[in-house]
């Protein structure tokens, strides 16, 4: 990891939570596509180690604003912080999980080329990268189906292979936009508690966009909820719920009752004014 | 693709075998009935003796393969030129706002419209035959190329800006995987179009193969000659299509797993 630097020192008493110093700082940030405000002054700090789960009504802006994290968009306004310097574009610590992970992979590369990808990218010399890919693999179960094409595999074990490439970057901030939508809900259980599983091992900052509040609060260290038309911070939701969470006993909870009552109130709010 | 099942594989093969029979059947039953006079249509008797008679003494073997090397010789050339000028294409905004509008001009040229310019600049050479098929065979390629290139999903490109690969990365790992279905296609059809190209390039040109057989029996009325090398050209467009059948099903064998 590396050193704290100054910037984010001095970012942190601006309000990071817990112990946690500030890695990604939203400031001012406003966004417009023409003439069209599409992001409206938002400001936000995630703390280092942070899962930060996003919820908001369909066309808030979610997307866009894992886009303009993820260095694929320029601001209109404002400036997006990460360790302290504006973000310009990609970079390499930043990967990124799509929803569709059908047109994210290489369908022509197999399970083991789709990883190899991200190592090619980072120069990553060709000997040293056979037991990093086989590690990575390992990590979300798909060793034994290295040499499948991504056609040959289910939704789930597609999506835990796009997981396992953006794993291959070595990141320090994972950014997900409604990664588990389009599975069943069975598998999307199972992909929960192994992201749970991974962003607790790996330490990685994630950055995660749901429309499906209950996956927020069974994931998330706090939620944040949006207000669309232009897209703002409506309100934040600390989920002060132990970890490791359970599919079965977590949401029997009362926190977890209580912050899912708030989270609908705040969705139903929203959406019928 | 229709997927053949393996007892369909056989059967499927014995009919069109049954099928070809019938032709030659039908061929032989009209040459003998003298409804055509045997100077113009042989029976297949007279040609397979002729095509034998060629194959044996050589003459017919060298002519096959003088058009095999024009033929191929263009072709790779198209193909690299093709492949090369579409990647850039593709591949660059610039390029395809300042170059595309003149190849569009040039594209509905017919190859033969150039002969002429060809044969002024270049005489009746083996160069001029290989340009000819060049240019005819160049367009199929450089189209489907540019096509593959640009139709990358929009989400591939994202992968590929995330990974913050290089140009170079991108044009090797992403666009030519993602545009090869299409390269292929291109391939199959501006082989067809080299094989006639070579063909015509022969005759006007005079330079040796089978073309130039052809037009030479024709004139001598050496019908069974004539007639086995059309059936040397068929039997040579037939191997190159099913060679590169073969390729193509092994570059492109992600798409038939599962
Ligand atoms: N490239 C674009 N050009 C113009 N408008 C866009 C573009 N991308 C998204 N939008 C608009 O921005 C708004 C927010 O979109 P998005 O971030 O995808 O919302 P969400 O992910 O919350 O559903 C929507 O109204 C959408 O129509
Ligand atoms: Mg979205």
């Amino acid at each position: 990891m590396p050193s704290v630097d100054q910037a984010s020192e001095a970012m942190t008493a601006k309000g990071a939570r817990g112990h946690g110093e500030v890695i990604i700082s939203f400031e001012n940030l406003s966004l417009s596509f023409g003439s069209k405000l599409i992001l409206d002054n938002i400001n936000l700090d995630v703390a280092r180690g942070e899962f930060l789960c996003v919820i908001g009504p369909s066309g808030c802006g979610k997307t866009t604003m894992l886009r303009l994290l993820a260095g694929l968009l320029t601001p209109s306004a404002g400036q997006i912080l990460y360790q302290g310097l504006p973000v310009s574009g990609p970079r390499p610590d930043v990967a990124v999980l799509f929803q569709d992970y059908v047109k994210a992979l290489l369908p022509w590369r197999t399970v083991f080329g789709n990883v190899s990808l991200a190592l090619e990218a980072a120069q990553v010399p060709r000997k040293l990268r056979r037991d990093k890919i086989m590690a990575h693999l390992e990590l979300v179960g798909l060793a034994d189906h290295a040499e499948k094409y991504p056609t040959q595999l289910s939704g789930g074990m597609q999506q835990r292979l796009q997981i396992a490439r953006c794993l291959a970057q070595d990141p320090e901030v994972l950014l997900m936009d409604e990664p588990f939508g389009a599975l069943d809900a069975m598998t999307r259980q199972a992909l929960q508690d192994e992201m749970q599983e991974l962003a607790s091992v790996s330490g990685c900052t994630i950055f995660f966009v749901t429309h499906d509040l209950e996956e927020a609060v069974y994931l998330g260290d706090r939620v944040i909820g949006l207000l669309p038309h232009p897209g703002r911070v409506g309100r934040e939701f600390e989920v002060n719920i132990s970890r490791p969470r359970d599919q079965l006993t977590t949401p029997e909870k009362p926190e977890f009752l209580q912050l899912r009552h708030e989270l609908y109130s705040f969705i139903k709010l929203v959406e019928h004014g | 693709m229709y997927m053949l099942h393996r007892f369909e594989r056989p059967l499927w093969f014995l009919g069109s075998v049954l099928v070809a029979l019938g032709f030659i059947g039908i061929w032989q039953i009209v040459a003998s009935s003298g409804l055509v006079s045997n100077v113009f249509l042989p029976g297949p008797d007279r040609t397979f003796r002729a095509l034998l008679a060629g194959l044996e003494s050589g003459v017919l073997t060298g002519k096959f393969f003088s058009t095999v090397q024009h033929m191929f010789y263009g072709w790779f050339i198209a193909s690299l030129i093709g492949i090369s000028l579409g990647a850039i294409i593709g591949t660059s905004r610039m390029a395809q706002v300042y170059v595309a509008p003149s190849l569009e001009l040039l594209r509905p040229l017919p190859a033969s419209a150039l002969v002429p310019v060809a044969i002024a600049f270049l005489g009746l050479s083996t160069s001029m035959v290989l340009f000819i098929i060049g240019f005819g065979a160049l367009w199929p390629m450089l189209l489907s190329t540019i096509h593959g290139f640009t139709s990358v999903e929009p989400r591939l490109n994202e992968v590929s800006r995330i990974l913050r690969l290089t140009k170079m990365q991108y044009i090797f790992k992403i666009a030519l995987p993602n545009a090869m279905p299409d390269i292929l296609a291109g391939m199959r059809l501006s082989l067809t179009v080299a094989l006639i190209l070579a063909v015509v390039g022969e005759m006007l040109s005079g330079q040796d193969g089978l073309g130039q057989w052809i037009l030479a029996s024709g004139r001598m009325f050496r019908s069974p000659d004539l007639f086995a090398g059309v059936i040397l050209l068929g039997a040579l467009g037939y191997m190159s299509a099913t060679l590169l059948t073969w390729f193509e099903q092994w570059v492109l064998r992600w798409r038939n797993e599962g």
